[in-house]
């Protein structure tokens, strides 16, 4: 497997690390609840941004490059003596085959930093390990870690518009596609008919570039995709909520409908329970295992909306089906949109040419 | 490395940028220390792709929690950009009206090359001659409403250089930075119109022209005075000093991404783009980024190094015959201040009159927001379209009892994307983000859907921008037992609205509502004109941090060396070699937008920094 290594400058990667791993405080203020105040990595600002997801270019054509990614590893030297070597392996690329991380330095002189950028398909998901001193480590910055058959630890990145479930079981993701149904505008009868017709009157084209990645496209436009993947790395403090809330919610909805699965029972009965929780009194909640149910509802209704309205990379709002929902909605006497986003966002899921995303 | 320069300048936002571009010009040695990363568009980078995104949640960031141990507000949630700092690693703190310490992300601009200049709205007015002056205008006086211990009279300054002085320099910072707009019926004197063309305004603005047009008439009494475009800080057509170039059809820069976003094409007007990257490749300047200041030393009466932390964290520094310290007022306080506290000369020297960080000064702001009866594509926008002097006349200020006037102007992208609108729902500063939306649960299915029908594209703001009284109790300290993440003070924010400046805010306020009223009444259509409500900055739930990212004074620069902690040229009054130069140096704050005042400011200093080196 040949992997593109790509030549970054040391300032790229020194204006995408410096804020958050250069520090004295050992204070745990990065700790929201995801970690043990004793991880060292409790005292690192954000680093659930290790390593580096960015957008890639090969500087000829845009349309191509939008499928990929440039993924930057970043080590940080632990006390003063530099290693004699760090190098990366992982399932990106040969297994066998450490690839070797560079020194970065700053006005000439070396920062104890290490960094290595490589180009990665859209839409994956890998596991990796810095072999330090000849030594197999996992990432002591990123927190994703993933355990694999053999019981070993590794740590785990994600490309942008990664479809692959990262914590959530199948029933799982059933709850909350159903709960993020009834917060959405698209379950409504205009909002179905809008679906029906987008789906399935996409150009061959559009289907091939743009949806490439459209993972359950019926299924909310992706939000609960969104939240997988969010809880996996920005907010992964809130996976636990998630936990907690929807094994109450699967018992609860278990008993008020105990012949029918929860992903399929009816409306109804999650317009009820989102009643409830929005109240805080939900009828069958373990207060005691979880206090408030309607912070968990909050939650749940920020991630659902960002889910759907921002930008596809973040693996909801599949193709800028959110967005074309406005675009069609809202338009003015002579049928043109009044929510024109195409224009701003780069192709090929936009139309703007100057703009490359 | 290099470690001698003839001037070393501390931030690279509006304050330090002139500064750097003049004397690099000239042929001076300059490095910039600046503490953020050199984020480009993409006609810079060699990838071809900007570091700056059209994308909302990278531009506002995921939700994280406060933990800094001993605030009030432990463990609520805050959401900063990823060109702020993360507050749980340098918090600024306000003392809130229960006498309790809270945790903020109000005060930044932001860190990155450029500051502030990166993210801001590129609203460039002017400020009036009576700015400059309120200390001689305001003398006298006895009609001045909700003063009652004289406070006004008392405390307002007249800037030591006079508008005619500073005009020459507002010329070339329009010129140099870059921006567009109309001079035509701005009541500030113009010895020169250097704005490129504006773009055709968004038909939702028509409702603000309407609403000022009609004010104008009200309050200019036979002589109505109208509005202009709003000068902002994007370039429409090639801009030959910084050889920025745009697209064929520059109709096409209109994005809702521009207010609190950093610009991928470098069309808006930075310092980055504007002023350094003209000069980036001179062999005497050189920009040091990802590189915090931690503190200054002085041997007698010069700045004898400059202390920071290179990327790494390691403890690096350098020598200037100038150091000109630009970390946006705050930041330029807090870092005198910790100067100050490790060494007794300099603190003998810097607080000879114990002045430094009092005199803070932020500015009143509010206005009125509307839903207006027909919808328009707000998604084409840059920031603001029109703005009206009419609230900033002598007769105007008189009438009203007010001690100064301000700026009052649309916004036209405001809430213009869906997750805007989402995050601002019902919340009125940066602390309160996100909270009315997801507390407001009826906003689900039809009832979202509701929503949206009912904003997307409808709404207009109309906001104003003023001066607020100077008060020596509001002040920027070091904090006692709060640290950063290097372990030192963080900043303190002491800080009161005094009671003109809430009469001000109502007042100004009422005309915004004026506009909206005036003009939304005027032009029938689908929907119904519906007023959402007016108010100043003094009623937000964090009123006391609340500073619209306007941070000034502090550092106020004066002829009399007893009243002031720099003189007329932004010099420390007992060293021969620290000038401060960022928003700390205003007396008085100005009845509009800060940053081209600014800019302004520093060219001029930088002249006279020329005459020294
Ligand atoms: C969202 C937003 C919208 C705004 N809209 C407008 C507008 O429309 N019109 C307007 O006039 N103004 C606007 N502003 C305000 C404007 O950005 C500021 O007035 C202006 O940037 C202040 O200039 P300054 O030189 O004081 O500081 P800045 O421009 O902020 O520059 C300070 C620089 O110093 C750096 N720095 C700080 N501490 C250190 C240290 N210890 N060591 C090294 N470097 C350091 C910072 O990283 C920063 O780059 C807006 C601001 C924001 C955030």
């Amino acid at each position: 497997m040949a992997i593109e290594i790509l030549q970054t400058d040391d300032q790229y990667v020194l204006n995408h690390c410096t804020k958050f791993l250069a520090r004295d405080n050992k204070d745990p203020r990065h700790n929201f609840g995801q970690l043990s105040n004793d991880d060292p990595r409790s005292r690192i600002a954000e680093n659930w941004r290790f390593p580096i997801i960015d957008s890639y270019s090969d500087g000829k054509d845009f349309v191509k490059s939008y499928s990929s990614n440039v993924v930057t590893f970043v080590y940080q030297q632990p006390g003063a003596t530099p290693p004699t070597d760090v190098a990366v392996i992982g399932t990106f690329a040969n297994l066998y085959e450490p690839i070797p991380l560079k020194p970065v330095n700053f006005v000439g002189e070396p920062t104890g930093y290490y960094a290595l950028s490589i180009v990665v398909p859209k839409a994956q998901f890998h596991t990796y390990k810095f072999i330090v001193n000849g030594q197999a480590i996992i990432d002591p910055i990123n927190p994703q870690r993933t355990q694999l058959d053999n019981g070993q630890l590794w740590s785990r990145f994600f490309t942008q518009l990664c479809t692959e479930p990262l914590n959530f079981e199948d029933w799982e993701f059933d709850i909350v596609t159903r709960l993020v149904d009834h917060i959405l505008p698209f379950r409504t009868k205009e909002g179905e008919n809008f679906l029906n017709r987008y789906y399935n009157f996409l150009g061959k084209q559009d289907k091939q570039v743009q949806y490439a990645y459209a993972y359950r496209l019926d299924e909310s436009v992706g939000a609960a995709n969104f939240i997988d993947n969010i809880l996996a790395r920005e907010e992964n403090h809130h996976l636990i909520d998630y936990k907690i809330c929807l094994g109450q919610i699967n018992q609860i909805l278990r008993k008020r409908n105990p012949y029918v699965e929860p992903k399929n029972v009816s409306k109804e009965l999650y317009i009820d329970l989102y009643n409830e929780m929005a109240t805080n009194q939900v009828n069958g909640w373990n207060y005691q295992q979880y206090q408030e149910p309607r912070f968990f509802l909050q939650l749940l209704r920020r991630h659902t909306f960002s889910g759907a309205f921002s930008h596809p990379k973040y693996g909801g709002n599949v193709g800028g089906t959110g967005w074309a929902y406005l675009s069609e909605r809202y338009r003015d006497q002579n049928g043109k949109t009044l929510f024109d986003w195409r224009r701003a966002i780069e192709a090929p899921l936009g139309l703007n040419s100057d703009y490359r995303g | 490395m290099q470690t001698e320069f003839d001037v070393v300048i501390i931030g690279s936002g509006a304050g330090g940028s002139p500064i750097a571009y003049t004397l690099a010009k000239a042929g001076k040695s300059v490095l910039i220390l600046e503490k953020g990363p050199l984020f480009r568009p993409q006609y810079q980078n060699p990838q071809g792709l900007s570091d700056f995104k059209r994308d909302e949640l990278f531009a506002d960031g995921p939700e994280k929690r406060i933990r800094i141990p001993g605030v009030a507000n432990f463990n609520e949630a805050f959401y900063s950009s990823h060109v702020e700092p993360d507050i749980n690693d340098e918090p600024h703190i306000y003392r809130d009206p229960n006498g309790q310490d809270r945790a903020t992300i109000e005060g930044y601009t932001a860190q990155v090359v450029g500051g502030g200049t990166q993210l801001y709205g590129g609203v460039s007015l002017r400020f009036t001659p009576t700015d400059l002056r309120l200390q001689s205008f305001n003398a006298g006086r006895n009609d001045l409403k909700n003063d009652p211990n004289g406070d006004v009279q008392r405390e307002a300054r007249d800037w030591p250089v006079s508008y005619d002085e500073l005009e020459p320099y507002y010329v070339k910072a329009e010129y140099l930075v870059g921006l567009n707009g109309t001079v035509d019926n701005q009541l500030k004197p113009f010895s020169k119109d250097s704005y490129q063309p504006p773009l055709e305004p968004n038909p939702i603005s028509n409702y603000a022209k309407a609403g000022m047009d009609k004010l104008g008439e009200q309050l200019g009494a036979g002589k109505p005075i109208k509005p202009y475009r709003t000068p902002l800080a994007v370039i429409t057509r090639d801009h030959e000093p910084s050889g920025r170039k745009v697209p064929k059809d520059p109709e096409t820069l209109k994005t809702s991404y521009v207010n609190r976003f950093g610009c991928p094409l470098g069309v808006k007007s930075s310092t980055w783009v504007s002023l350094l990257s003209p000069i980036a490749s001179l062999p005497n300047f050189e920009i040091r980024t990802n590189c915090v200041v931690t503190h200054l030393e002085s041997e007698g009466s010069k700045v004898s190094r400059v202390v920071y932390r290179d990327p790494s964290g390691k403890t690096r520094f350098v020598q200037g015959k100038l150091v000109i310290v630009a970390c946006s007022a705050i930041e330029s306080i807090r870092l005198l201040k910790l100067s100050a506290q490790l060494s007794s000369e300099f603190n003998k020297r810097i607080n000879q009159n114990d002045l430094l960080g009092k005199y803070f000064l932020t500015h009143c702001f509010g206005g009125a927001s509307a839903l207006m009866p027909t919808r328009s594509d707000k998604t084409l926008a840059l920031d603001a379209d029109w703005a009206t002097d009419a609230c900033a006349t002598d007769d105007f200020l008189k009438s009203r009892g007010l001690w100064a006037g301000g700026a009052v102007y649309n916004n036209t992208s405001d809430q213009a994307l869906p997750i805007s609108l989402g995050r601002t729902h019902g919340s009125r500063d940066l602390d309160t983000l996100w909270k009315g939306f997801i507390e407001d649960t009826s906003l689900a299915a039809q009832g979202l859907t509701d929503f949206l029908d009912n904003n997307i594209g409808r709404g207009l703001s109309v906001s104003f921008m003023a001066n607020q009284v100077p008060l020596k109790t509001n002040r920027i300290e070091l904090h006692p037992t709060i640290q950063d993440k290097w372990g030192r003070p963080v900043a303190h924010i002491i800080k009161q609205w005094h009671s003109h400046d809430r009469y001000l805010m109502d007042t100004l306020a009422e005309m915004c509502g004026q506009i909206l009223k005036l003009g939304g009444n005027t032009i029938p259509g689908e929907f119904k004109f519906e007023f959402q409500g007016q108010g100043g900055v003094y009623l937000a739930e964090n009123a006391l941090a609340r500073i619209a990212n306007h941070i000034l004074g502090g550092a106020r620069f004066g002829n009399d060396r007893n009243d002031s902690v720099l003189d007329r040229n932004c010099k420390a009054w007992d060293f021969d070699n620290l000038y401060v130069t960022d928003g700390s140096f205003m007396p008085t704050s100005g009845g509009a937008n800060p940053t081209l005042t600014i800019q302004a400011n520093s060219f001029r200093v930088a002249d006279e920094l020329l005459k020294r080196l």
